[in-house]
C-alpha cells in the first residue's frame, strides 16, 4: 500500500528492488505483499520468463523471485547466466580498454602533471593541487612499486618514456584496470535496481564502448579512479536500499558503511567527487522523510535510522577524505614547490626552520617584514627601478629569504636611539633597506600595475646619508594582537600591524598582482587609501639587533597540528581552483556537453592522435533519455494534478524510481558546473554520462515491456552493434593508431569537432615511409643539429605546400633540430632579452617557473652579481 | 493479486480525492487533517455573505495610524533635505543622468531608463536647464545654480510614500492595526532607507514601485473568488504595470517579477487541480488572462520607456561609444557622418569593433615552436594594438596586380588586398594554425619583394556589413573574407605572451557569422573630412525602435556583467543580513560630517532573527504535520504560508539572487530585501503575540459558502513588546541619525560608541 502512494511522490528515491531479499522479505511478511508487489511480481515473471527463453535458461527455474533466488543459489558459480555474462563483459573490456596501453611511449596531456605529481611523491617533496590527493597517491605507490625513477620529472607532453625507463606502463594500467572495473558496476547497478538482464547488459556494453572513458581510462589520470569510485558508491546505495526491508541487519549496515567509505574515496580523488555526495544525501533525506512520515517507524527507531546514516554517510567519508590527507603530508615532509603557496607556520612543518626571534622590537633592529594578505612574502626591495611612475627603486614582494628582505627601523627623524628603545603602537618610523640604503616611500604617483585611484606608487628613495623627506614616514598601528603586550608594543610575530603613511594617510599594500618582467613578476605593493584590512597587514619575522641582551624572550611560529595544516591546504586548494580561470584551447562550457559539441586534442605525433571524444551514438541516445524522462515526468506530474490515475500497471513506478535516482544523480554531476566560472573540459561531464548511460538502460528496459518479448534480445543487440560499430570508427583517436584521410573525414558527426584530418595520410601504406624518413630525420639531428636546421629551411624555401605539412603534422618531430636554431635567433631580435639583463635572474626564472628551490637558508645570496656589486659601491 | 491491485487503486483514488497534495498522509486516514474553513462552517453559521471583517471603528483606527505613520515618514525623509548642499555618492551618475536627459544628449547606462526621467522631469518642472554634470563628489550645489532640493524632493517623497504602501500591504494581507504599524514603524527608522532615498538616487524608486507590485497583487489574489470581473482586472493589471515600473527602473525589479511570478504560477498550479473543478477551458482562461496583465502588459510598459528614452536623446553624446555605427547614426551631430569614402591605395587603419585594437604588424617573428609544441611559419607576426602607431597603416590594394582601379572607391564585397606599409608586406592567412587556438587559422605577412607564388593566399573580400555599399570610415562595419581558405580575420581579448608583447591575438575564423568577426576603418592618413570634398550627407539616419532597444539592452546586460572592478567599499551578500559592512557617501574636511550609509543595526538584526523563527516554524511544522500532529490551528497556519510566506519568499528572491552575480555589489543591494525583513519581522511579532487571525478577509464570490467570522485577539502583551521593539528600533535609529543626515558631526568618541562592527570604517574616527 505504502509503495503504492509513496513512489509517486518520491523522486529522489532509489529503484524498488525486486532483488532476492527483498522478495524473501515480502513473502514471508505477507502484511507487505502489497497490489503493488504482486505487479511486481508479475512483471517480474514476465521478464523472467522472457529470459528463459532468450538466454536458455535451466527449466528447474520459477517463475517467482523467491524460488529464483534460490535457484541461483543452487546452481554451481560457473553455470549462474548474470555472472556469466558479467564474466564475458569484464573479459572483453579488459582487451578493449587495455589494447595496446604502452602507446603512445610518451608523455601524453595530463600526465604532465599526474606523472610529476608521482616523482614528487617518491621524493617527498611538497607539492601543491588542486585535487585531493587519492588518485595521485595509487598512480605514485604504482610508479615505486615498479621503480620510477623520480628524476624523471614529465615536464612536458611528447616527453619519451622508453629512454629513461619509466615504468609508465603498470601506471597506465592501474588507471586502466580501473575503468575496466566500471563495466560490471554498471551492470550490477541496473541489475540490482530491478531490470532485467537485458538491460544491466546494455547498460555495461555502453559503458566499455565509450571511447571518452576508453580514452580517459588508459592514461595516467585521475578520472578513471573517480568514476569507479562514483560508480561504487551508486553501487554500494542501490545494495543498502534493497535492504531497507531488514533494517538494521548486517548487510544493510555493511552496504551502508560501503557507501560511506565509497563517497569518502570519490571525494578524495578530486573534488567532483562532492556531486556524488550530494546526489546519496538527497536520497538520504528523502529516505528519512518517508520514514518520519511512516507511523509505523517510532521516533526511537528513526533516530537509530538517523544516526546509523549520519555515522556511515558523515563520519565515514570525513574520515576517509582527512586519512588521505594524513597519508599524503605523512609522504611530503620536504620543502618543495608547493612551500609558496602555505602560510610561514605550514611551512615550518616541510624542514624549514626559523630560528627563535627576539620578541621585543627595538630601533635600529634588521628586521624582515611578512605580508599577511596574501602567501606574496616578504616586504622586499633591490637595486632596479620602476619602469613607470617615479623611475625610483622597486618595493615588491618577494616569497623567499633573502638579505634584500632586510630592513632597519629608524626614528622618525631618520636617526637611531642609542640603546634600545621599543617600539610602540602609534609610533611612527622609517624603514631603511640595508642592502641598497634606500627608505620605504610613497607619493602621489600611479603604482606600475593598479588603476585605481586609491592606489599610490610605493618606492625606495634616497642615498647614503640623505636625511629623508616626510613622505618616509610610516605609522605603526597595530590591529592584531595575541595577548595585552603585543596590542601596546611591537612584538615580532605576535603583532600584526598596519603601516601607516602619515602624509597621504594611505597603508602599506600588496595584493596578489604581478609586476611585469622588469620587476621580475614579483607582486605588487602599493599604498592605498580606505584599504580591506586583511592586504594592509603585516608582521615581523625576524627581528636581529646587537644591543638585544641574550635573555630577552623569543618567539616562533607555532607548528600547526595536523587539522590545521588539513584546513589551510584545503583552503588554499579552493582559492587556487576557483582561481584557474584562463582560457584554454580545449575548454568547453557546460552547456556544449550533452551535445557533444567537441573534444579534447591529447597528443599528437608521427601522423597519429589521441584526441577524447565521445562515442556519438551513446552519447546521444543517454542525452535522449535524460530528455524523454523529464518529458514524460512533466506530463505525468501535469496529468496528475487534473485527476488522471497513470500507473500502467505499475510501469510507471517501475520507470520512475530506478530512472529517478539515476536521473537525479546525473543532474547532481552536472548542473553544479554551471555555477563554476573555472576553465571546464568535456571530460568533466563522464561522470554525468555513466549515470545518463544507466538511465538509458533503464528506458530501455522500459520500452522492451511494449513491444514483444523476442524482439527485445534483437533490440539489444541492434543497439550494442551500432555503438560498437560507432565505436570502432573513432578508435584511432582513442587508441592513437593509424588513420586515413578519408576515415578520419568519415568520422566526424559534427562539424564542431576539431581535429584535424590533413594530419594523416591518404593511406596506410604510406606510414611505413613515414618511419623510415623518421628514422633518417632522427640520425640527422642526433650527429648535427646545424645541418638538419638547413634541410629543413631549404624544405621551406622551396614548396610552400610542404610547409605547411611540415607545421602542422609530423613536423612536430622533425623540426626539432631546426626549431632550437630558428627559435635562437628569434631570441635575439626579441626585445624582452634586452630587459633580461637586468639583476635579479635568479627570481625573474623563479617567477617563471616556480620550480626553483627556495632558499631559507640565510647564507645563499639569491641576488646575481651586479646587485652584490651595486651593494658594493654603495658602501 | 488482481484484486489487490484494485484495492490499491481504490484507496489512491480516495486519496487523491481528499488530500492530493498530501499524498502520504492518505495512508493513515485516522490522521486526517481538520478539513478547511469552507467545510468546518456549521449549518447554524451566519448565512449572509460577509463583506469585512472589521469594524467601522477599527477603520477609523487603521486610518489614523496610516496617517500618522506617513507623516512620520514624510518628516524622516525630508529633514534637512537640503543638507549638504553638495553631490553625494552616486549622485554623481544619476544627477548627471537627469542633465544628459535635459540637453537631449545621449548617454549609456546599465540601468533601464525610467527613475533617471522620472528625476530628468522633476528637474524640467522645477526649470533645472541641465547644465551641472555632477562631476565629483562634494561639489557645492549652490555655487552651480543647481535647484538640488527639488531634485531630492522627487525620490524622498517616493521613499516616504513606500510607508504606508508597507502598511496597506500588510493590513490588506489581514493583520492587524498594532502588526501593521509596525512594519511601517521599523521602514521608517531604517537608517539604510532613510539615508538612500532622501538623495538623486534610484533605489527610492525601486523599492516605491516594488512596494506598489505586492500591495496590488495581495489585493488582486483577495478578488480570486470572483475572477474576470472588473475589479479582478484592474488588480491584476495594476500588478503587471507595476513589476514593470520597478524593473523600468533597475534590472533588479526581476526579482519582484520572479516573486510575483512564483505566486502566480502557485495559484494557477491550484487552479488546475481537478478539485477546483474548472474545466481546462476555464483554466486556459485564467492562465490566458494572466498572460496578458502579467507578461504582455508589463513587456509593453518597459518597451514604452525606451522609446521615450531614445525619443529625448536625440543629439550625439558621451554615450555615442557604446553603440554601433548604425546607431550612432540615428543621433544628430554624430561622428560617423564624419566619415569618408575609401578609395584605392589609401593608406587605412582597421580597428576591431568589440575590442577596439587596431590590425598591426611588425618586425618581429612568430616564434617557431609555441610552449605546448607546435610549430608555426614563423612569419611576420601581425597582432591586435591598443595605441595608435604607424605600424597600424595598411594600403589598400584591389586583387589585380597592376592595381589598377587606384583612386576608385571600395565597393562592398570587393576583392581586395592589404599592404602592411610600415614593413612592405602583403597581409596573407594559410592554413597554419594560430598561435594560441589551433582551430583557428595563423595571419601573416609576406613581403613584397618574394615573387608572387603566395598571391591567393593575400586576397580578401571585403563584405560590408553595414553603412552602405561603399567603404566609409567611421561608418562602415565589415569583414574580411580570405579567398582561399574562407576564414575571416578575427579577433579576441586574449593576449599573447611576451613573443608578442601582450598584444592581441589575431587570427583566422572558421566561424563567419560571429558578430565578433567586424571591423571598421576609423583614419585614411593624411584626410579628414573637413579637407575633402564631401560626399556624404550629414543627415541623421533613422532606424527601428525594435533594434534599438534590443541594442541597447543588450549592451546593458554585458556592461552590467562586466562591473567586476573591485571597490573598497563593495560588500559581499552574506554581510548585508548582518551590516558588517557600510559605504561612505560623503565627507567633509573641514566640519568633519559625513554620511554614512549603515542600516539600522539592531533593527536589522532583530529581523535576521525573525526570518530564521520563520525557517524554524515552518520546518517545525511541516515535520510534526508529516507524523500526524497539527500544532497550528488551520487558518493561524494557512496565514502564516500565505502571507508571511508570501513576505518571506520576496525577501529570498531579493535577496539569494544576488549570490550568483559576479558584479561588484553594495550593501544599498540589499535594500529591497531589508523592506521584506521588516514585514516578516512584525508578522512574526504577530504570530508569537497575538491569538488567531482576523478573517475571513478575502472578498466572497458567487459560488463561496458562507464562512465564519474569526477575530484576531490582541492582547496586552502584544502591544508592550511591540512598544518595546519600536523604542529599540527609535533609539538606535536616533543613534545613528547624525551619519545618516550628515547634519552634524559627532565627536572621536561618538564614533567609537557608533562602531558596533570594527569593520565599519568611518572617516575622521581619530
Amino acid at each position: 500500500m505504502r509503495n503504492g502512494h509513496s513512489s509517486a511522490v518520491d523522486q529522489t528515491g532509489v529503484p524498488v528492488y525486486r532483488g532476492s531479499q527483498a522478495a524473501r522479505g515480502s513473502s514471508l511478511n505477507n502484511n507487505n505483499s502489497t497490489a503493488t508487489d504482486s505487479r511486481q511480481s508479475l512483471d517480474e515473471s514476465r521478464e523472467h520468463h522472457n529470459h528463459s527463453k532468450a538466454v536458455h535458461s535451466n527449466d528447474n527455474e520459477d517463475n517467482s523471485r523467491f524460488t529464483k533466488f534460490k535457484s541461483r543459489r543452487s546452481l554451481p558459480w560457473y553455470q549462474s547466466r548474470e555472472l556469466q555474462i558479467v564474466g564475458a563483459i569484464t573479459l572483453l573490456s579488459l582487451i578493449v580498454r587495455l589494447w595496446a596501453i604502452d602507446y603512445p611511449t610518451s608523455v601524453v596531456f595530463d600526465e604532465v602533471h599526474f606523472g610529476g605529481f608521482a616523482s614528487k611523491y617518491i621524493k617527498n617533496r611538497f607539492f601543491m593541487d588542486v585535487h585531493p590527493p587519492l588518485a595521485k597517491m595509487l598512480i605514485a605507490l604504482t610508479g615505486w612499486l615498479f621503480g620510477l625513477n623520480p628524476s624523471f620529472d614529465f615536464k612536458e607532453i611528447g616527453l619519451d618514456y622508453i629512454e629513461p625507463k619509466v615504468p609508465y606502463v603498470p601506471m597506465r594500467l592501474m588507471c586502466g584496470i580501473m575503468g575496466v572495473a566500471v563495466v560490471p558496476m554498471a551492470f550490477y547497478t541496473v541489475r540490482n535496481s530491478g531490470h532485467s538482464i537485458h538491460a544491466a547488459t546494455l547498460a555495461a556494453l555502453l559503458v566499455l564502448f565509450e571511447n571518452s572513458l576508453v580514452t580517459q581510462s588508459r592514461l595516467i589520470l585521475l578520472d578513471s579512479p573517480l568514476i569507479l569510485f562514483t560508480a561504487f558508491t551508486a553501487l554500494a546505495w542501490v545494495n543498502f536500499h534493497n535492504q531497507r526491508k531488514n533494517a538494521f541487519s548486517d548487510d544493510w549496515f555493511i552496504w551502508l558503511f560501503l557507501t560511506g567509505v565509497g563517497l569518502g574515496l570519490s571525494g578524495s580523488v578530486k573534488w567532483v567527487g562532492l556531486f556524488i555526495i550530494a546526489t546519496i544525501g538527497t536520497s538520504t533525506i528523502n529516505q528519512l522523510w518517508d520514514l518520519w512520515g511512516d507511523l509505523k517507524v517510532s521516533p526511537r527507531s528513526w533516530l537509530n535510522h538517523f544516526i546509523a546514516r549520519a555515522v556511515c554517510l558523515i563520519v565515514v567519508p570525513v574520515a576517509v577524505y582527512m586519512l588521505m590527507f594524513e597519508i599524503h603530508f605523512l609522504i611530503l615532509h620536504n620543502g618543495g614547490d608547493g612551500d609558496g603557496f602555505m602560510s610561514a607556520p605550514f611551512q615550518m612543518t616541510l624542514g624549514h626552520s626559523l630560528q627563535d626571534s627576539p620578541l621585543s622590537v627595538a630601533y635600529g633592529a634588521s628586521v624582515s617584514i611578512r605580508h599577511q594578505g596574501t602567501k606574496g612574502g616578504y616586504l622586499h626591495s633591490h637595486a632596479s627601478v620602476y619602469e613607470t611612475g617615479s623611475k625610483q627603486q622597486q618595493i615588491t614582494l618577494y616569497p623567499h629569504k633573502d638579505t634584500n628582505n632586510d630592513w632597519i627601523i629608524q626614528k622618525k627623524d631618520g636617526t637611531v636611539p642609542e640603546g634600545l628603545e621599543y617600539i610602540q603602537h602609534g609610533d611612527v618610523i622609517r624603514l631603511m633597506h640595508i642592502t641598497t640604503n634606500k627608505r620605504l616611500h610613497s607619493h602621489e604617483h600611479k603604482p606600475p600595475m593598479t588603476e585605481d585611484e586609491n592606489h599610490f606608487e610605493v618606492s625606495g628613495y634616497g642615498f647614503k646619508d640623505f636625511a629623508g623627506d616626510a613622505n618616509d614616514e610610516w605609522r605603526v598601528e597595530i590591529v592584531e594582537n595575541n595577548d595585552e603586550e603585543s596590542g601596546k608594543f611591537l612584538h615580532t610575530l605576535n603583532s600584526k600591524f598596519k603601516l601607516v603613511h602619515t602624509n597621504m594617510n594611505c597603508d602599506l599594500f600588496s595584493h596578489k598582482v604581478k609586476l611585469p618582467k622588469w620587476a621580475f613578476e614579483q607582486q605588487e605593493v602599493t599604498c592605498m587609501r580606505s584599504a580591506v584590512l586583511a592586504k594592509t597587514t603585516w608582521v615581523i619575522e625576524s627581528n636581529i639587533h646587537a644591543d638585544y641582551p641574550e635573555d630577552a624572550p623569543k618567539v616562533n611560529y607555532k607548528k600547526p597540528g595536523f587539522l590545521g595544516k588539513f584546513l589551510e591546504l584545503n583552503k588554499v586548494m579552493w582559492e587556487t581552483n576557483a582561481g584557474l580561470l584562463d582560457s584554454h584551447p580545449y575548454d568547453s562550457r557546460p552547456s556544449s556537453w550533452p551535445l557533444l559539441k567537441r573534444g579534447i586534442s591529447f597528443w599528437g605525433r608521427e601522423q597519429k592522435h589521441i584526441y577524447l571524444v565521445g562515442n556519438p551514438v551513446t552519447w546521444f541516445m543517454s542525452t535522449a533519455a535524460i530528455v524523454i524522462y523529464v518529458a514524460i515526468r512533466g506530463l505525468l506530474f501535469l496529468r496528475d494534478k487534473r485527476g488522471y490515475n497513470d500507473d500502467f500497471n505499475g510501469l510507471r513506478e517501475y520507470y520512475e524510481l530506478s530512472g529517478g535516482f539515476f536521473f537525479v544523480a546525473w543532474a547532481f554531476h552536472y548542473f553544479p558546473f554551471f555555477l563554476m566560472d573555472r576553465q571546464l573540459f568535456l571530460h568533466h561531464y563522464l561522470p554525468a554520462l555513466y549515470f545518463a548511460i544507466l538511465l538509458f538502460s533503464v528506458t530501455f528496459d522500459v520500452a522492451c515491456r511494449f513491444i514483444p518479448s523476442r524482439a527485445r534480445l534483437v533490440a539489444l543487440v541492434l543497439i550494442a552493434s551500432i555503438a560498437i560499430y560507432s565505436f570502432r570508427v573513432r578508435a584511432p583517436l582513442t587508441y592513437g593508431s593509424e588513420w586515413t584521410r578519408s576515415e578520419c573525414e568519415a568520422s566526424k558527426v559534427l562539424t564542431t569537432w576539431d581535429y584535424d584530418c590533413n594530419q594523416y595520410p591518404d593511406n596506410y601504406a604510406q606510414y611505413v615511409s613515414n618511419a623510415a624518413a623518421k628514422t633518417a630525420a632522427v640520425e640527422s639531428t642526433t650527429n648535427a643539429e646545424e645541418p638538419a636546421a638547413n634541410v629543413d629551411s631549404f624544405e621551406r624555401d622551396t614548396e610552400p605546400q610542404e610547409q605547411q605539412a611540415v607545421s602542422e603534422g609530423e613536423g612536430v618531430v622533425d623540426a626539432v633540430g631546426a626549431g632550437a636554431a630558428v627559435a635562437a635567433a628569434a631570441a635575439v631580435a626579441e626585445p624582452v632579452g634586452e630587459d633580461a639583463q637586468i639583476t635579479d635572474p635568479a627570481e625573474a626564472k623563479m617567477a617563471q617557473d616556480g620550480e626553483i628551490e627556495p632558499t631559507f637558508d640565510f647564507e645563499v645570496p639569491v641576488e646575481d652579481d651586479e646587485v652584490s656589486e651595486n651593494e658594493k659601491n654603495d658602501a | 493479486m488482481l484484486e489487490d491491485t484494485l484495492r490499491v487503486q481504490t484507496i489512491y483514488i480516495v486519496a487523491t480525492a481528499s488530500e492530493s497534495t498530501l499524498r502520504q498522509r492518505s495512508t493513515f486516514p485516522k490522521h486526517t487533517p481538520p478539513t478547511d474553513s469552507n467545510a468546518s462552517a456549521t449549518e447554524d453559521a451566519p448565512k449572509k455573505v460577509i463583506k469585512s471583517v472589521f469594524t467601522s471603528a477599527e477603520k477609523t483606527n487603521s486610518l489614523i495610524a496610516l496617517a500618522g505613520l506617513t507623516a512620520l515618514a514624510i518628516i524622516s525623509r525630508f529633514y534637512k533635505i537640503n543638507e549638504p548642499d553638495e553631490v553625494v555618492f552616486d549622485e554623481v551618475h544619476f544627477g548627471k543622468f537627469a542633465s544628459y536627459y535635459l540637453r537631449g544628449s545621449y548617454f549609456f547606462d546599465v540601468h533601464p531608463p525610467l527613475a533617471k526621467m522620472m528625476l530628468a522631469a522633476m528637474g524640467y518642472f522645477i526649470g533645472y536647464d541641465g547644465h551641472f554634470l555632477f562631476d565629483n563628489i562634494g561639489d557645492k550645489y549652490n555655487d552651480n545654480n543647481v535647484p538640488y532640493i527639488g531634485l531630492r524632493a522627487l525620490p524622498a517623497f517616493l521613499g516616504a510614500m513606500t510607508v504606508p504602501l508597507v502598511y496597506m500591504t500588510m493590513r490588506e494581507a489581514g493583520f492587524p492595526i498594532l502588526t501593521c504599524a509596525l512594519a511601517a514603524f521599523f521602514v521608517i527608522f531604517d537608517n539604510m532607507l532613510v539615508t538612500q532615498t532622501r538623495l538623486i538616487l534610484l533605489d527610492s524608486m525601486l523599492v516605491f514601485f516594488m512596494m506598489c507590485s505586492i500591495y496590488s497583487y495581495v489585493r488582486f489574489y483577495k478578488t480570486r473568488n470572483n475572477p474576470f470581473t472588473l475589479k479582478w482586472w484592474s488588480w491584476m493589471i495594476a500588478t503587471g504595470v507595476s513589476i514593470a515600473l520597478t524593473t523600468s527602473v533597475k534590472m533588479v525589479g526581476l526579482f519582484t517579477v520572479a516573486t510575483i511570478g512564483v505566486a502566480v504560477i502557485w495559484d494557477l498550479w491550484e487552479l488546475l487541480d481537478i478539485r477546483r473543478r474548472l474545466t481546462m477551458q476555464q483554466f486556459m482562461n485564467h492562465f490566458y488572462a494572466r498572460a496578458i496583465g502579467l507578461i504582455l502588459i508589463p513587456v509593453v510598459v518597459y518597451l514604452f520607456w525606451f522609446y521615450v528614452h531614445f525619443a529625448i536623446l536625440t543629439n550625439s553624446g558621451p554615450g555615442d561609444d557604446f553603440m554601433s555605427t548604425e546607431f550612432q547614426e540615428t543621433l544628430k551631430g554624430n561622428t560617423m557622418a564624419d566619415g569618408i569614402f575609401v578609395k584605392y591605395g589609401d593608406n587605412i587603419t582597421i580597428r576591431h569593433k568589440d575590442t577596439s585594437v587596431y590590425l598591426h604588424s611588425h618586425e618581429h617573428n612568430y616564434p617557431l615552436r609555441y610552449d605546448d609544441g607546435r610549430i608555426s611559419s614563423a612569419g611576420q607576426q601581425v597582432t591586435g594594438y591598443s595605441h595608435e602607431d604607424p605600424n597600424n597603416l595598411w594600403q589598400i590594394y584591389s586583387d589585380n596586380v597592376e592595381n589598377t582601379k587606384i583612386g576608385k572607391q571600395v565597393k562592398d564585397k570587393d576583392v581586395i588586398r592589404l599592404l602592411h606599409v610600415a614593413t612592405s608586406s602583403w597581409l596573407l592567412a594559410h592554413d597554419v594554425a594560430s598561435p594560441t587556438m589551433t582551430t583557428n587559422e595563423e595571419i601573416t605577412t609576406y613581403s613584397i619583394n618574394e615573387d608572387g607564388s603566395r598571391f591567393n593566399e593575400t586576397t580578401f573580400q571585403i563584405i560590408l556589413e553595414s553603412g552602405g555599399d561603399k567603404l566609409r570610415t567611421m561608418a562602415s562595419n565589415f569583414k574580411l573574407l580570405h579567398q582561399s581558405t574562407k576564414v575571416a580575420i578575427w579577433t579576441h581579448a586574449h593576449k599573447l605572451p611576451d613573443w608578442g608583447f601582450e598584444q592581441q591575438e589575431i587570427n583566422g575564423n572558421k566561424n563567419l557569422v560571429q558578430k565578433s568577426n567586424l571591423w571598421l576603418s576609423d583614419n585614411i592618413e593624411g584626410k579628414n573630412a573637413s579637407e575633402i570634398d564631401q560626399e556624404s550627407s550629414k543627415a541623421v539616419k533613422t532606424r527601428s525602435f525594435i533594434l534599438k532597444f534590443l541594442e541597447l539592452q543588450g549592451k546593458m546586460i554585458s556592461h552590467n556583467a562586466g562591473l567586476t572592478d573591485s571597490h573598497p567599499y563593495q560588500s559581499s551578500p552574506i554581510e548585508w543580513p548582518f551590516l558588517v559592512k557600510g559605504i561612505s557617501f560623503w565627507t567633509e574636511n573641514e566640519t568633519r560630517k559625513q554620511i554614512y550609509l549603515v542600516g539600522n543595526p539592531l533593527g536589522m538584526w532583530i529581523a535576521v532573527a525573525s526570518l530564521a523563527v520563520i525557517i524554524g516554524v515552518s520546518g517545525a511544522d511541516l515535520l510534526s504535520r508529516r507524523r500526524g500532529f497539527y500544532p497550528l490551528n488551520q487558518d493561524v497556519q494557512k496565514r502564516f504560508y500565505y502571507a508571511t510566506g508570501f513576505f518571506f519568499i520576496g525577501w529570498i528572491f531579493h535577496y539569494i539572487p544576488f549570490f550568483l552575480m559576479g558584479r561588484a555589489l553594495f550593501l544599498h543591494h540589499y535594500m529591497p530585501a531589508l523592506v521584506f525583513s521588516y514585514m516578516v519581522l512584525a508578522a512574526v511579532h504577530g504570530f508569537i503575540f497575538i491569538e488567531g487571525v482576523d478573517g475571513p478577509i478575502s472578498d466572497a464570490g458567487p459560488e463561496t459558502r458562507p464562512r465564519q467570522l474569526q477575530r484576531a485577539v490582541v492582547p496586552v502583551i502584544a502591544y508592550a513588546s511591540g512598544i518595546i521593539l519600536m523604542a529599540i528600533h527609535l533609539g538606535s535609529f536616533l543613534f545613528f541619525a547624525p551619519l545618516s543626515y550628515g547634519t552634524s558631526a559627532p565627536s572621536v568618541a561618538g564614533l567609537a560608541r557608533r562602531k558596533f562592527l570594527p569593520q565599519w570604517d568611518y572617516h575622521f574616527a581619530k
